[in-house]
């Protein structure tokens, strides 16, 4: 896997052959990040373009505070709020609000019912506030630090310990309960 | 109360999906959209753009006070009034001249009003 930094490099000496290489990386983390807020596969794509367009004409606006990796994500999650909010009628949906996604996985076509255990983690993930969703997907599914999730969601880096710690655990009380 | 469960029993696995050739496809229509982009005219100041926008005005002005002075009678004394010298000028001119000048002049007002309209929708949109 290229190296952020040769990345960024590259980018700046031939962007178009950057950003080919960025989105190499990205492209798939990316629209698992959004698919797992928005549920919907047509959506997810919207999102998911349209944040790949706004790297590469922000990428100037990159200062290298803060990993490149959280700077993507942080342009991806935007996005994806930008679009739960659309479909509510606001400009975009704060983190403390939960999302109404969980309304459309019923309706999408590109949805697996066929494990059930997967399914159900989805449903006690997008019962979260989202800030506690995108505290737990960045660190479970991202693998991403405190520190990087603390830039993403705009809080310090003790919060989002605890956004994930209190999203944990009320996932491991769905996952036990007979809600499916 | 800490219940358990272990994450490892379902892992990373999601059940979403994507069509086949997704992310190909994906990556295409992005290089696309931001190929196609043209260059970015790089917006000039706005401190720039308020003395151009004078500057226009000005030189409309003056274009018209210069042409229509051309067209005033010379050696007329009787003359004192700025506006009615002027208004007896442009009305010496004829009908094409006319025509031009008061054309120039709307397309000069046009320019300054379409550059205030944009500035001003600029700013509501920040």
């Amino acid at each position: 896997m290229t190296d952020d930094n040769q990345i960024i490099s590259l980018i700046r000496e031939n962007a178009e052959r950057g950003f080919r290489l960025l989105m190499a990386k990205y492209k798939e983390p990316v629209y698992w990040h959004i698919r797992r807020l928005v549920v919907g596969h047509a959506d997810a794509q919207d999102a998911t373009q349209e944040t790949f367009v706004r790297i590469f004409r922000s990428f100037s606006q990159y200062s290298g505070e803060g990993t490149f990796k959280s700077w993507i994500f942080r342009i991806a999650t935007n996005e994806a709020l930008r679009l739960l909010g659309r479909s509510q009628g606001k400009t975009t949906l704060t983190l403390d609000e939960t999302a109404p996604a969980i309304l459309t996985m019923k309706a999408d076509d590109y949805f697996d019912y066929g494990d059930v255990e997967a399914v159900k983690l989805q449903k006690a993930i997008l019962a979260l506030p989202a800030k506690q969703q995108l505290a737990f997907n960045l660190r479970y599914y991202d693998d991403l630090s405190y520190k990087e999730i603390s830039a993403v969601i705009g809080s310090t880096e003790t919060s989002a310990k605890a956004n994930y710690h209190f999203a944990k655990e009320k996932i491991i009380k769905y996952m036990n309960s007979n809600e499916i | 109360m800490e219940q358990n469960y272990d994450f490892n029993s379902v892992g990373k696995k999601m059940p979403y999906t994507v069509p086949d050739g997704f992310f190909d496809q994906l990556e295409e229509q992005v290089m696309n959209e931001v190929k196609a982009e043209p260059a970015k005219e790089k917006k000039p100041m706005k401190a720039v753009r308020i003395a151009i926008r004078t500057l226009l005005a000005v030189a409309a002005c003056v274009a018209l006070f210069l042409v229509v002075k051309k067209a005033l009678p010379q050696g007329d004394d009787t003359i004192t009034d700025d506006f009615t010298s002027v208004e007896l000028a442009f009305n010496n001119l004829s009908t094409e001249d006319q025509d031009y000048l008061l054309e120039v002049y709307q397309e000069e007002a046009e320019l300054i009003y379409d550059n205030d309209l944009n500035e001003w929708k600029n700013e509501e949109s920040i």
